[in-house]
């Protein structure tokens, strides 16, 4: 890494496109959401800036920290199954051919390019009670009772008197598995990208040394690519926090997420300062999150070219 | 014949993962498109064969219009995020200047914002500068795109990232040794390497602003509806297989695009620097 | 050679850079000169219009009227709170035509220019949530109340109790996600006023509603009557034309509006502060009064219609159907949603978070 001053031209040029477009359009549109986090409500429309602390003491209280917990821990949850499931994925595309990687990728890539809400309709009619899971859980019930009923243990109503369908929607369930269904490119693709550039001739070395499958992956493979997998977990986690669209379309009586919560500050209950505030908590929250992340990879700069 | 130690692609378990996993995920993909089929308004139970639904949505215009907006909207924002990430992470990969902390933390902020928030702060700031509003197409479209932009080119920025920490530096240098420009090593030697990388960032870019809603919904104003926007006011009554329909379409279309694009690219894949 | 670009800057490119600037700002459509050009910008509910008023409208007047679409109230509000960006008619419920009024965002209406107001029914004439009507035109009106499947209910479910206060059907009730219509049909069912902002009774509202959430499967946003079709729950509380929609496509449903009361809605169409042509509004406000056009369009959707002279032209399944027109008696017990101010709304807010949090 060098110093700026050495290549003062390249680093003005590769500058400030990015730094004006995040402050123009980013940094001062935020600007103006925190001022009014500090404001009251003056009338239907109108929001003084009075710089009071009380949105900001209200969104610390027990209710809505419980939300927030609640969130963290669902988005998490959903976060380690998007990794759980994406690792083997992003391995498989990495591996492939050359001729099929495109194809995988793109098979990966596609269902993403529908609209969401189009694909979480589309879930609710595999997912519900009358839905095609079910329906096919209830078909393997059918022959499973018949095999029973064959070798002659019918009476004996070992898989149940009848097919229960599960609940399979409008539970925290449903919103955890509809996290990973939206985000879960988000999380193959940066993996792939890692994967990809890993020099192979680590993991023969190791396979040839006697190494299993699975040693040479928690030995190898990961600690050189798990820098992917943190940008994997950050782009999924943290907009999986905020996430309110999918508990609104999922989620039972008892999936409030803080994503629901401010969005309904900032539309039913036009409390634009308190709106405010609680997305600011939830943001420095995450950058917290994001401190950690620099932190840890400053420690591991040996894995850095 | 026999397989080789690294040829995970032959492994019935790692078939079998990748294979489970593509079934749930397309699962609902084939619902969608089945579904587009029936011939039912409400679209819950299946009562026969049709194609009405697409002649429906071939008439509907504003169907038709917000499909040509959001599509406009997301290659206008996969172009300008792309380059944009590219430079972010180039100028971070490369460089210590003063108050790059600062830098790291501030682009990384469009990542963390909540979309709502996010969506809030735009409508505001176009509303309190004055943005122009009732210019021509594609112009009246340049809000939206802005605002996309803004919070596309952090995610470029952070996969090109992840796939700068591997190259090796002494690549460049080398190359510099040699006699070559920074902007000729950037683009035989750098830019190369980074393909992978810079491919995921412009899918990103381009999957984020097509399927983006919040936003979207808070910065578009009259005839700049976007096809989320205008599926979830529709949904409010029901999914109709118009909706599947226009989805159906969009699908085959991408897959088409994207084919072409592939074939297009395929002779220049061959002999890649930097490991591929 | 440096000296000869600098004497590029003739006076001729000058010019012709000023022309081509005028040029450009003559297309700016704040600039032109002449009346108001033929265009219409219309703001509403998805599927709330006939299906060929749009198409019927320019025939009669020759201008052009494009359909944007909105999911619900707060996100019109949302929308419009920070400045009108260029909508000309929108389609506000009487309690935000309420809350609008109040904020002065909307046009007061020149009743000269919409002669058809003769159209409208008496009781629609005036209102309280717009005295004089003075800055809106009903539009539709219609109630909440249950939607139910026949086969699966004990009789008819004519309370809340069913949805509300009983583990008779557990796991099969769907409620609407709206605080509003939710806490306020709750307090209806507790013998309250629908629009109370005692802070007592609402504390009551929620403590009940707490202690049925085990119960409640969902609360639907807007698809409570998809739910209830397909055989996901088999009660829901429901707006009566989505109820109808859903009976279409199976008569083992049903639409019944409870004893206590539920609520009286009512659509408006206005016109927002800063809209680009108020005088083309006036015009589609006015056409959309018209016996014909009002006649067509309640036909497509089937809400009632607040006009006199459209529902004479309507066929008698219409008219004479309870869950479209209820009968004298149920619309005693319903009430009206009135906007009681932000701190009310905050406070139902606040209950509403504690019951989702619980």
């Amino acid at each position: 890494m060098e110093n700026w001053r050495k290549n003062p031209v390249v680093f003005w040029l590769l500058g400030i496109p990015p730094s004006l477009w995040l402050i123009l359009f980013f940094l001062i549109p935020l600007g103006i959401v925190w001022f009014i986090s500090f404001g009251e409500k003056r009338g239907i429309v109108d929001i003084a800036i009075t710089g009071t602390l009380d949105n900001y003491a209200r969104a610390l209280q027990p209710l809505y920290l419980q939300i927030f917990w609640k969130s963290i821990w669902m988005a998490g949850a959903a976060t380690v199954i998007c990794l759980i499931v994406g690792y083997p994925v992003a391995f498989a595309i990495a591996f492939a051919p050359e001729r099929w990687k495109i194809w995988l990728m793109l098979a990966v890539i596609l269902p993403f390019w529908i609209n969401i809400l189009i694909r979480t309709y589309a879930l609710i009619a595999v997912f519900r009670t009358r839905g095609f899971a079910n329906f096919t859980l209830e078909w393997l019930w059918e022959k499973g009772d018949w095999l029973l009923a064959a070798v002659g243990l019918g009476e004996y109503h070992l898989l149940g008197e009848r097919f229960s369908p599960l609940t399979m929607l409008y539970n925290n369930f449903a919103v955890s598995m509809g996290i990973v269904y939206a985000f879960l490119p988000f999380m193959i693709l940066p993996l792939y990208a890692n994967i990809e550039k890993l020099d192979r001739s680590y993991m023969e070395a190791s396979l040839d040394l006697g190494a299993g499958h699975w040693r040479t992956f928690v030995s190898v493979v990961f600690p050189l690519t798990w820098h992917g997998a943190l940008s994997g977990i950050i782009i999924v986690f943290i907009p999986a926090l905020g996430a309110f669209f999918i508990p609104e379309l999922l989620g039972g009586t008892d999936s409030q997420l803080i994503g629901n919560v401010i969005e309904r500050q900032f539309k039913a209950a036009n409390d634009w300062p308190f709106g405010g505030a609680l997305s600011f908590l939830l943001m420095y929250a995450t950058f917290g999150a994001l401190a950690l992340r620099a932190a840890l990879v400053g420690r591991g700069k040996v894995l850095e070219a | 014949m026999p397989i080789g130690p690294l040829e995970y692609c032959r492994r019935w378990w790692l078939q079998l993962i990748v294979g489970l996993t593509f079934v749930l995920l397309y699962a609902p993909i084939v619902t969608l498109v089945a579904f587009s089929f029936n011939n039912s308004r409400r679209n819950i139970v299946w009562r026969g064969f049709t194609f009405d639904y697409y002649v429906k949505a071939w008439h509907n215009q504003s169907l038709f219009d917000a499909f040509v907006n959001s599509l406009t909207i997301a290659i206008v924002n996969t172009a300008v995020s792309t380059i944009l990430g590219v430079m972010a992470a180039l100028l971070l990969w490369r460089f210590r200047f003063p108050g790059k902390a600062a830098f790291e933390g501030f682009s990384a902020l469009p990542i963390v914002i909540p979309e709502i928030c996010m969506g809030v702060a735009m409508m505001a700031f176009f509303a309190r500068i004055g943005w122009p509003t009732g210019l021509p197409w594609p112009l009246n479209l340049s809000n939206i795109t802005i605002a996309h932009i803004a919070f596309s080119f952090p995610f470029v920025a952070v996969i090109v990232r992840g796939r700068l920490i591997g190259f090796n530096r002494e690549l460049e240098d080398a190359s510099k040794d040699l006699g070559a420009g920074e902007w000729q090593t950037l683009r035989y030697i750098v830019l190369p390497y980074l393909r992978p990388g810079i491919v995921a960032g412009a899918l990103i870019a381009f999957t984020l602003s097509l399927d983006d809603f919040v936003i979207t919904f808070f910065t578009s104003g009259p005839d700049t509806i976007t096809l989320p926007v205008k599926i979830f006011s529709m949904v409010r009554f029901s999914v109709t297989p118009e909706v599947n329909a226009a989805s159906t379409v969009l699908i085959v279309i991408t897959v088409i695009a994207t084919v072409a694009a592939t074939r297009m690219q395929a002779p220049a894949r061959r002999g890649s620097p930097g490991g591929g | 050679m440096t000296q000869r670009r600098r004497t590029g800057y003739t006076r001729r490119t000058f010019l012709a850079g000023t022309g081509a600037v005028a040029a450009g700002l003559s297309f700016h459509p704040k600039l032109t000169w002449a009346a108001e050009e033929p265009k219409l910008s219309f703001y509403n509910w998805d599927t709330y219009i006939g299906e060929t008023t749009l198409d019927d409208f320019k025939d009669a007047t020759g201008i052009e009227a494009t359909m944007d679409l909105f999911a619900d109230n707060d996100e019109l509000f949302a929308k419009l709170k920070e400045g009108n960006p260029g909508y000309d008619v929108i389609v506000p419920t009487n309690d935000f035509v309420e809350r609008m009024i109040g904020a002065e965002m909307l046009l007061p209406l020149d009743h000269s220019k919409i002669p058809n107001f003769k159209n409208v029914g008496k009781a629609f004439r005036d209102a309280a949530f717009d005295p004089g009507r003075q800055h809106s035109m009903p539009y539709m009106w219609g109630t909440i109340g249950i939607g139910y499947r026949k086969s699966k209910v004990n009789g008819t479910p004519d309370s809340w109790k069913a949805l509300l206060d009983s583990d008779e059907y557990s796991g099969r009730i769907a409620l609407l996600g709206d605080a509003q219509a939710v806490i306020g049909s709750t307090l209806k069912y507790l013998g309250h006023s629908f629009n109370s902002t005692n802070p007592d009774e609402i504390a009551k509202a929620e403590a009940l509603l707490i202690k049925q959430k085990p119960h409640i499967k969902v609360f639907a946003d807007d698809n409570g009557q998809d739910l209830l079709l397909s055989g996901e729950v088999d009660l829901t509380m429901e707006w009566n034309g989505d109820i109808l929609q859903v009976i279409d496509e199976d008569d083992d449903l049903s639409f019944v509006v409870p004893k206590e009361g539920g609520e009286l809605w009512q659509d408006c169409l206005a016109i927002p502060n800063g809209a680009p042509h108020p005088d083309n509004a006036h015009k589609f406000i006015n056409f959309i009064l018209d016996a014909e056009v009002g006649a067509a369009v309640a036909d497509f959707i089937q809400y009632a219609t607040p006009n006199e002279a459209a529902k004479k032209l309507m066929p008698p399944e219409y008219v004479n159907n309870p869950a479209i027109f209820p009968s004298d008696e149920v619309i005693a017990r319903c009430e009206p949603p009135l906007y009681r101010g932000e701190t009310a709304i905050q406070l139902y807010d606040a209950a509403w978070t504690r019951i989702q949090a619980a």
